[in-house]
């Protein structure tokens, strides 16, 4: 936690404590729907009410602490930081989301053939043979070791494959 | 007698060609998850736990438990080869490992990490051996309030002893928790925080939340991080001299004992034994100035301590049901998987099994040894890897195991998100291990608490009155209060930071 650590880890420290808020609080007012006791004791809603309670001071409590800690002046606030990684990082999560979406119409061989070639560009593979190869590998290879010698259930998609 | 009885079945069961072979591709697999900089042992257990779908849970096991130690390993080539440690355990490795490789003799260190970590893994599985039966015995004793209590320690000692702020990793625990009530109330049946998505009635995957801090996060992580030079080193000569004999003996079996005593504490982590061992190693020595020059036992030592403390962190998750790091935890979550609760109750119920995963310790030691003596050189021709490939082939496994284990593509989802999580917490540095131990225990803790008060007719007292029960409670307590004051050893919390 940030004491007198940069202004960038204040504020990423600051945004993780009002994420935290906004997960405990909600949290708060959904476990009052359960019963916190019943007949038997304590009921389903005892342990995330309590739970909640306890993150939300926690957070709280965090909140204000980093927010009074004087941030220090340093390099990595004063460089933008390079946006090559972060765009990558950003194309592989994309491409990650939409395999999720195509998982099952196209089934696992379709969606991972170019999801592989994909994250392989993404993250700068130039090589146009091994790209093809290694996503062939990675879809239709690994399609063949999980679900025939492993018996891995992986989804055939509305095409066969 | 009964456990050498127990310990011979075990071995007929290990020594199977069918789990001798699990153990072997389990070693393997482990050691190149180790190898490739970036990929932890919580995060390749994790993506590999598909590969045993269908496996028996005894092969599954072996084969799990085979990747976890192989990992703990593998991390120790990258730091000699490139100071990058391929997991954090091997962070203290890289002082000396890497200064004996610039000086040509990458292959002697690799050899004694090697011999030191086969020397540690075997003294702590003997010691497994003899403390879990009789530890195992005395938690069959335990009712509801001990364990509930018994957790409470185990979360307050991993939060406490995590080295970040300890409100941080308070919340964090509590976070996980919070998790792990997600889906169906298990006592009442009421769904909780579900809001009418039947995707979470079963609550959120542990496999996917785990695939998604670790192996997403740290591909994330690693799409930031500048190319590594390899060092061209003398590999051919992996022996060391009669002189680095001498020096490394004492190394390795103090290491061994450091490495042992610090894994039964859950919550310790696996770079605090090795960062003890290196310091107690160093101040000890006569010549502390060849510290960090190329010391042999500075090589030596910690990965000893890496490997006894690997094999002792079984102790807590076998006998008590407690894991002690987040990579024990992916381990308690295969054995989830496949239907055992970890705990004393499995040596009465499944002997047959964790005796059989105990002994392949022994094997996997063995085997361990043997792969990576004579085909260190192969290990490191896996660091020129590109890593584009490796990224796409974690991402890969990713996929699989979240998807796999309920057939659900939510899971897919919750890994993306997860993945996303983990990397913001790396990157402002907030503690995960206690939010991944939080989500595991979180069922186990409500179950025993509410249990307790079902007992006592909701009176708290019952956490109170009961003299075992008490004292973990004022463990816990004081774990925390020693935690806020900063009153660890400053080893310790150097280390663990």
């Amino acid at each position: 936690m940030p004491t007198s650590e940069s202004k960038a880890a204040k504020r990423g420290w600051q945004i993780a404590c009002l994420c935290l808020l906004a997960i405990f609080l909600p949290a708060l007012v959904t476990s009052f729907g359960y019963s916190l006791t019943d007949a038997l004791g304590p009921g389903a809603g005892f342990f995330p009410f309590w739970l909640s309670l306890v993150g939300a001071v926690l957070s709280a409590a965090i909140l204000v602490q980093v927010t009074l800690a004087k941030a220090a002046e340093s390099a990595a606030d004063e460089h933008a930081p390079d946006r090559s990684p972060a765009l990558q990082a950003l194309g592989m999560l994309v491409a990650l989301a939409a395999a999720a979406a195509l998982f099952e119409p196209l089934g696992y061989r379709l969606t991972m053939l170019p999801f592989i070639a994909a994250v392989l560009v993404i993250l700068g593979a130039r090589s146009p043979v091994a790209i093809a190869l290694t996503a062939l590998a990675g879809s239709f290879g690994v399609f063949h070791v999980f679900y025939h010698w492993l018996k891995v259930p992986l989804p055939i998609g509305e095409l066969g494959l | 007698m009964d456990t050498l009885a127990h310990l011979m079945t075990g071995l007929t069961a290990a020594l199977s060609l069918q789990n001798l072979t699990f153990a072997l591709i389990g070693c393997m697999l482990g050691t190149l998850i180790g190898v490739l900089p970036g990929l932890g042992p919580a995060a390749g257990t994790a993506i590999l736990i598909p590969l045993t779908f269908k496996l028996d849970p005894t092969g599954a096991l072996i084969m799990l438990s085979a990747i976890y130690y192989g990992a703990m390993y593998g991390g120790t080539i990258t730091s000699v080869l490139i100071n990058v440690p391929g997991e954090a355990a091997s962070v203290v490795t890289c002082i000396d490992g890497y200064q004996m490789a610039k000086q040509g003799r990458g292959g002697t260190a690799l050899g004694i990490a090697a011999i030191g970590s086969f020397v540690g893994g075997i003294f702590a599985t003997v010691a497994l051996v003899v403390v879990a039966p009789p530890l195992a015995q005395v938690a069959l004793k335990f009712g509801p309030p001990e364990f509930f209590a018994l957790m409470l320690v185990g979360l307050c000692l991993i939060t406490g002893l995590g080295g970040h702020s300890l409100l941080a990793g308070l919340a964090m625990a509590v976070l996980g928790l919070l998790i792990a009530m997600i889906g169906i109330d298990p006592v009442r049946g009421a769904p909780r925080f579900t809001f009418g998505i039947p995707s979470l009635y079963d609550g959120l995957g542990f496999i996917p939340v785990v695939m998604g801090l670790f192996g997403v996060a740290e591909i994330l992580l690693a799409i930031q991080q500048p190319n590594r030079q390899i060092i061209r080193t003398n590999l051919a000569s992996l022996l060391p001299s009669r002189e680095e004999w001498r020096r490394s003996a004492g190394a390795i079996g103090r290491g061994t004992s450091i490495g042992f005593f610090l894994g039964l504490i859950p919550g310790v982590g696996a770079i605090i034994p090795t960062f003890v061992a290196y310091v107690f190693e160093k101040r000890l020595s006569k010549t502390p100035e060849r510290f960090g020059q190329g010391a042999i036992e500075g090589v030596a030592a910690p990965e000893s301590a890496n490997n006894a403390y690997a094999n002792a962190a079984m102790i807590p998750l076998l006998t008590l049901g407690i894991p002690s790091s987040p990579t024990i935890a992916v381990l308690m979550g295969a054995f989830i998987i496949n239907g055992l609760t970890p705990g004393p109750f499995l040596f009465q119920e499944r002997p047959d099994l964790v005796w059989a995963v105990i002994a392949s310790f022994f094997l996997g030691n063995i085997l361990l040894l043997v792969l990576n003596l004579p085909f260190v050189g192969l290990w490191a021709r896996i660091l020129h890897l590109p890593y584009p490939y490796v990224c796409a082939g974690t991402l890969t496994f990713c996929v699989i195991g979240a998807y796999s284990l309920q057939q659900n593509v939510f899971d897919i989802y919750v890994m993306i998100a997860c993945g996303i999580i983990g990397y913001g917490m790396r990157r402002i540095d907030m503690p995960i291990a206690p939010l991944v131990l939080g989500l595991i225990l979180g069922p186990f803790l409500e179950k025993s608490l509410r249990t307790s008060l079902e007992m006592s007719a909701g009176d708290f007292s019952i956490f109170f009155t009961r003299p075992l029960c008490l004292t973990l409670l004022v463990l816990a307590a004081v774990v925390l209060i020693v935690s806020a004051l900063r009153l660890a050893p400053r080893e310790l919390r150097e280390a663990s930071t």
